[in-house]
C-alpha cells in the first residue's frame, strides 16, 4: 500500500520536476529511476502496468513535446534497449559471446539507407528512393536480413569453443565495417566513409511530429521484443539455451541439438538488431560506417553485463544507464568543465583555464565501458538486476 | 531377432593409445553392469554409445538402427540417455528446470507455437510440468523442485541426474557410477529405485560401477573390461569366479603388488 | 597486367612482410604463452603492446628535449628504449593479471574474457587521458634518428633502411632468447609444467601464482619490445593503434597453433607475409577494384578459415587437457 502510493507519487513528482527544470540531467535521471522503482515495487500488477503506460505513453511524449532533447534521449535509449535485449539472448541466455553484434544492426541500417535514398539509383539506374511507405516493409526486410546474416555467420563458427567464437564474431564485425567503408568501388554500394543521405522517413499518420512518431515506433518495437524475449525464455527453447550455457556437453546428451539451438539464438538476436537498424537509419536520415564500430558492440555488451546476463529487466536498465551515462553524464560533465575553464575558475590553486585542450571528458566512452565490464565481472558478475529464478507452479503428478 | 542394443567390435584410439579394442556388448532387457579397473575404458564405451566419441571401428545398433555417426542429441531422441560420472547438472537452473531440459527431445512445438503461446503451447507445457513433477516425486525430490541444482546436496544431485535422464523417456538408460560417493544406505535405496524403474517402465539399464556390493546385488549380467578389452562376461557369480577377472583386479602372482581389491573399496 | 612490375616489387614486399611478420610474432608470443598456461585470451595484450610503444616515445621525446638524442650513440638509445618498453609493458601485464584476472580464476571461461575486454578498453582511454594531460596530445610521433633512416639501395627498385634491419635483428634476438628461456632454463621448465597440469605442478613444489605472473611478465615484455619496434618502424602511434595489430597477432597465434611458442613465431611471419602481399598485389591483380584497404579483411578471413578447417593451427595447439 505504501509502495503503491510511493510509486505513484514518485512518477508524478519526477514528471513535474522534468517539466519544471528542462535542463537538469539529474532530474531526468530521477524520472527514469522512478520507472524502475515502479517496475520493482511490490504493487498490484494493474497499477504497475497503468503507471508504466501512463509514464511511457503519455508523460514522456508530452514532456518531450516541450523538450525535444529528452525525447531524443528516450528514443535512443529505446533503440539500445532492443539491441541489448537481442544480445541478451545470445550472450545471457545461450552463453555465446558475440563481439560483432553491431554488424547485424549495420546490415539492417544499410538495407533501408540504400533503397530509401537516391543512392540505389547508382546501382539500378533510377526509380529510387522507394516511396516512404516502403519503410514499414523494410522493417521486415531488416529483420530477415539480420536473421539471415546471423545464421550465415553462425553456421560455420558455432562449433568453435566459446573464446574463439568471441574473436571470430569480432573479426566478422570488423569485416562488415571495412566493407561498409570500402564498398564504394568497384560498384558503389555503401558510398564508403562519406555515408548515405538523405534517407527517407516513413509517412506518419495523424500528423504526429516525427520525433514523437519515432519515439512511439521504437517503444512499440521494444514492447514486441520484450514480449518475444519472455516467451522464448519461458519455453523449451529458452531452457535449451540456458542448458547450453550451463553445460554444452550435458545439454547435447539430454537431447538438445546444439547447432540448431545456437543458430536460433544467433538468428533471434540478430533479427532484433536488423529491425532496429532500419529504424535507426530512417531516424538519423544519414548513416556512415562510424555508427557501426567495435565500440558500439562493446557498448551493447556492457549494457547486458551491467544489467545482468540473461535478465530482461536487467537488459532494459543496463541499456538505459549506459546510454544516459554516455549521452548525458559524460557530455554534461564535459560542458560543465568547459564552462569552468572559460570562467577561469581556480581549484586548489590550479587555474582550470590551464587544463589541456585535448582533455574532452565526453570522449571517454571506452573508459566507462571498460570499467563497467571489469568491475562487474569482479564484484557482481550476475549484474545489478540478476535473473530471479522463478518458482514454478508444479504440475499435479 | 536382433537385440535391443548391440555393439560389435568397438575400437577407439586416442593418438597412439587404444582405449577400446574390439569390444562387443549386447543387451535386451534388465540390468547389465560394466566393471573394470580405472582406465579400463568403461566411460569411453559410454561415450561411444551416446555419440560423444566416434569409434574408429565397429558398429552400434539400437532397435536394429545403426547409431554410429549420429549426434548425441539424435541418439537421445531415439531412446538412449545417460548420466555422468562427475555430475553434470545445469547448475544455475532449478531441479525441475533440469528435468524439463531432459524432455527437450519429446517437445513437439515449433517456434510459432512458442511465440503465439496458444492452447497448443499451454497444453504441452502443462503436460511437461506434470510429468516433470511426477519424475521428481519418483526420485524423492519434489519438495526441492524449485531449488537451484548446484545448491542441492550431493546425493540429491545424483538422483536429480537420474530424473533428468529419465525425462527423455529412454528405453535404454546408461548410468555412469550412480552410487559414487554415496553411503551404503543411499546406494541401496537408489538400487531399489532402479529395480522398480526397470520393472515399471520396462527399462533396460547399463551400469558402470565400482561398488561390487551394488554390482553383484542388482545386475542380471556383468561385463568386465580391462585395458580396453572385454575379458569376461556372464552372470555375476560366474564373473566373480573367472580367474582372468581375479587376475585383472589382483594382478598376477608374478607382477608383485596387488592392483585393486575385488571387494568394495 | 604488368608482369615485370609484379616481379620487380616482390623482394620489397617480401621484406616488408617479414618485418610486419616479426612484429606479429613478438606480440603473438604474449597471447600464446598466456593461453598455454591459463587457456584464456588476454584481450588486453594489444594495449600492453601499445604501452610499450608509448614508454619508448616518451623516453625519446624526453631525451630529445634534453638534447641527449643527438649526443648518445643510436644503438645505446635503441637498447635503452627497448629495455624500458619491455619493463613498462611487462609490469603492466603483471598488474593487470593481478587486479583483473586472478580474482576470476576458476570462474566460467567467458567471465575473465569479458574482464579482459574491459581492461583493453579501459587502458586505451587511460593512455589517452594520461597523454592528454601530460602532452596535450595523444597522437605521438617517434623522433627520428638519422642513422636509422639511412637506406641502402640494393637494386634500382629495392632498398633497405637501417631501421628495418635493426627491427629484424632485434626481433630475431628476442625470439631466440625466449626460446632458450623456455626450453633450457628451470623457469622455462616450470612454465611448461604449469601449462601441462597446474595441480600436479603445485604438488611438485612450483608456486603456480608466481609462474603465472612470470608468464604475463615475459609475454608482456615481448609485447612491449614489439611496441617499441612498431614505433621505430612506423613512426606514428596513438592509444588505439594497438588494437588491430593485437587482433592480427592473435590470429597469428591461432594460425601457428595456440599455446605453441614456435608456432606463434611461424604464424606471425606467415601472416605478415600474406598481409604484405595482399596489400601490394590485391590492387594490381584486380585492376584497382580492391585495394590495400582489404588487407584487414584478408587477415580476418585467414583467422575464420583456420578456425573452421584447422582449429589446431599449423603446428598444433598445446593446451591443457580438461576432463
Amino acid at each position: 500500500m505504501i509502495q503503491a502510493a510511493l510509486a505513484t507519487g514518485l512518477v508524478g513528482l519526477s514528471a513535474w520536476a522534468v517539466a519544471t527544470f528542462p535542463r537538469s540531467v539529474v532530474v531526468f535521471l530521477l524520472f527514469q529511476g522512478s520507472l524502475l522503482f515502479v517496475y520493482l515495487a511490490r504493487i498490484p500488477r494493474w497499477l504497475r502496468t497503468a503507471l508504466l503506460a501512463l509514464a511511457l505513453l503519455v508523460l514522456m511524449p508530452v514532456l518531450g513535446h516541450f523538450n525535444g532533447y529528452y525525447l531524443e534521449i528516450a528514443t535512443q535509449v529505446g533503440i539500445f534497449v532492443a539491441l541489448a535485449l537481442g544480445l541478451n539472448i545470445v550472450v545471457g541466455l545461450a552463453g555465446l559471446l558475440d563481439l560483432g553484434y553491431v554488424a547485424f544492426f549495420a546490415v539492417g541500417a544499410y538495407s533501408w539507407a540504400i533503397f530509401g535514398s537516391p543512392h540505389a539509383n547508382i546501382m539500378f539506374g533510377g526509380g529510387f528512393p522507394l516511396a516512404p511507405g516502403w519503410f514499414y516493409a523494410f522493417l521486415l526486410v531488416g529483420l530477415l536480413l539480420g536473421a539471415g546474416t546471423g545464421v550465415l555467420l553462425g553456421l560455420p563458427v558455432l562449433r568453435l569453443r566459446g573464446d574463439y567464437l568471441a574473436i571470430v564474431t569480432l573479426g566478422f564485425g570488423e569485416v562488415i565495417r571495412v566493407l561498409a567503408n570500402n564498398l564504394d568501388k568497384p560498384v558503389n554500394i555503401t558510398n564508403g566513409p562519406k555515408g548515405i543521405t538523405p534517407i527517407s522517413r516513413p509517412p506518419v499518420p495523424f500528423d504526429v511530429p516525427y520525433a514523437e512518431a519515432f519515439y512511439f515506433l521504437v517503444l512499440l518495437i521494444v514492447v514486441v521484443v520484450v514480449l518475444v524475449n519472455r516467451r522464448l525464455e519461458d519455453s523449451h527453447v529458452g531452457r535449451a539455451w540456458e542448458a547450453i550455457r550451463e553445460d554444452e556437453l550435458a545439454a547435447q546428451a539430454m537431447g538438445v541439438p546444439l547447432v540448431r539451438s545456437k543458430l536460433l539464438a544467433f538468428g533471434c538476436g540478430a533479427s532484433f538488431a536488423g529491425i532496429m537498424g532500419v529504424v535507426f537509419s530512417a531516424k538519423q536520415v544519414f548513416i556512415n560506417p562510424e555508427s557501426f564500430t567495435f565500440l558500439e558492440s562493446i557498448g551493447v555488451l556492457a549494457m547486458v553485463i551491467l544489467g545482468g546476463m540473461g535478465s530482461i529487466p536487467g537488459a532494459v536498465v543496463g541499456a538505459t544507464v549506459v546510454t544516459v551515462l554516455n549521452l548525458q553524464v559524460l557530455k554534461g560533465f564535459s560542458l560543465w568543465l568547459n564552462e569552468l575553464k572559460n570562467a577561469g575558475v581556480v581549484v586548489l590553486g590550479y587555474n582550470l583555464a590551464d587544463l589541456p585542450t585535448q582533455l574532452e571528458p565526453a570522449k571517454y566512452e571506452r573508459m566507462i565501458f571498460g570499467a563497467i565490464l571489469v568491475l562487474m565481472m569482479i564484484f557482481r558478475p550476475q549484474g545489478i538486476l540478476p535473473v530471479r529464478r522463478r518458482a514454478r507452479e508444479l504440475g499435479t503428478p | 531377432m536382433s537385440a535391443l542394443f548391440e555393439a560389435r567390435g568397438i575400437t577407439k584410439r586416442f593418438g597412439g593409445l587404444t582405449a577400446l579394442h574390439a569390444v562387443d556388448f549386447a543387451l535386451d532387457a534388465g540390468i547389465a553392469s560394466i566393471i573394470g579397473p580405472n582406465g579400463a575404458g568403461k566411460t569411453t564405451l559410454f561415450n561411444v554409445f551416446t555419440g560423444l566419441y566416434r569409434a574408429e571401428e565397429g558398429g552400434v545398433t539400437f532397435r536394429g538402427q545403426p547409431l554410429l555417426g549420429l549426434r548425441p542429441d539424435q541418439i537421445t531422441a531415439l531412446g538412449i540417455c545417460r548420466t555422468f560420472q562427475n555430475i553434470r547438472l545445469f547448475g544455475n537452473m532449478t531441479a525441475i528446470e533440469n528435468v524439463l531440459v531432459g524432455m527437450h527431445a519429446r517437445v513437439r512445438l515449433g517456434l510459432r507455437d512458442v511465440l503465439a503461446r496458444g492452447p497448443r503451447f499451454h497444453a504441452s507445457e502443462g503436460a511437461l510440468m506434470a510429468r516433470a513433477s511426477a519424475l521428481l516425486e519418483r526420485v524423492g525430490l519434489l519438495p526441492q523442485a524449485n531449488e537451484v541444482a548446484r545448491n542441492l546436496p550431493y546425493g540429491d544431485q545424483r538422483r536429480l541426474e537420474l530424473a533428468r535422464a529419465l525425462a527423455s523417456e529412454p528405453a535404454l538408460l546408461l548410468l555412469d557410477e550412480p552410487t559414487a560417493g554415496m553411503t551404503r544406505g543411499e546406494a541401496g535405496a537408489l538400487m531399489g529405485l532402479l529395480r522398480a524403474l526397470v520393472a515399471d517402465l520396462g527399462l533396460a539399464v547399463v551400469l558402470i560401477e565400482h561398488n561390487m556390493r551394488v554390482v553383484m546385488g542388482v545386475s542380471d549380467r556383468v561385463t568386465v573390461l580391462d585395458h580396453g578389452e572385454k575379458i569376461s562376461e556372464g552372470a555375476p557369480h560366474e564373473v566373480q569366479a573367472d580367474p582372468r577377472v581375479i587376475e585383472a583386479y589382483l594382478g598376477t602372482r608374478h607382477s608383485g603388488a596387488p592392483r585393486r581389491r575385488l571387494a568394495e573399496r | 597486367m604488368d608482369l615485370p612490375l609484379l616481379v620487380g616489387i616482390f623482394p620489397q614486399v617480401f621484406l616488408d612482410g617479414l618485418i610486419l611478420g616479426f612484429m606479429y610474432a613478438l606480440i603473438a608470443l604474449g597471447y600464446t604463452m598466456v593461453y598455454g598456461v591459463l587457456e584464456f585470451i588476454n584481450f588486453a595484450h594489444s594495449e600492453i603492446f601499445i604501452v610499450g610503444a608509448f614508454v619508448g616515445v616518451e623516453i625519446l621525446l624526453g631525451m630529445r628535449a634534453a638534447g641527449w638524442l643527438e649526443a648518445l650513440p643510436w644503438p645505446l638509445v635503441l637498447l635503452l628504449i627497448l629495455v624500458a618498453g619491455m619493463a613498462g609493458a611487462g609490469l603492466l601485464a603483471v598488474s593487470v593479471e593481478r587486479i583483473a584476472y586472478r580474482p576470476l580464476r576458476g570462474a566460467p571461461r567467458l567471465i575473465p574474457l569479458i574482464s579482459a575486454i574491459g581492461v583493453s578498453f579501459f587502458l586505451q582511454d587511460l593512455i589517452r587521458l594520461v597523454e592528454s594531460i601530460w602532452r596535450n596530445a595523444f597522437n605521438l610521433v617517434y623522433p627520428t634518428m638519422d642513422a636509422l633512416n639511412h637506406r641502402f639501395e640494393l637494386t634500382e627498385t629495392i632498398d633497405v633502411s637501417v631501421k628495418s634491419l635493426v627491427v629484424i635483428a632485434a626481433a630475431l634476438a628476442m625470439l631466440w632468447a625466449l626460446h632458450a628461456l623456455v626450453n633450457r632454463t628451470k623457469i622455462g621448465t616450470a612454465i611448461r609444467a604449469v601449462a601441462e597440469d597446474q595441480a600436479a605442478a603445485s604438488l611438485m613444489g612450483i608456486d603456480v601464482n608466481r609462474i603465472i605472473s612470470l608468464t604475463f611478465l615475459i609475454g608482456g615484455a615481448m609485447g612491449g619490445a614489439a611496441g617499441v619496434l612498431f614505433g621505430v618502424q612506423y613512426g606514428l602511434i596513438n592509444p588505439y593503434s594497438g588494437f588491430i595489430p593485437g587482433l592480427k597477432a592473435f590470429t597469428a597465434a591461432v594460425l601457428g597453433g595456440i599455446g605453441n611458442i614456435p608456432g606463434a613465431m611461424i604464424g606471425g611471419v606467415v601472416l605478415g607475409l600474406l598481409e604484405a602481399f595482399a596489400a601490394s598485389y590485391l590492387s594490381l591483380l584486380t585492376g584497382g577494384a580492391f585495394g590495400a584497404e582489404y588487407k584487414d579483411i584478408f587477415a580476418f578471413s585467414v583467422l575464420i578459415l583456420i578456425l573452421i578447417f584447422r582449429p589446431k593451427g599449423l603446428l598444433g595447439e598445446i593446451v591443457r587437457e580438461r576432463a
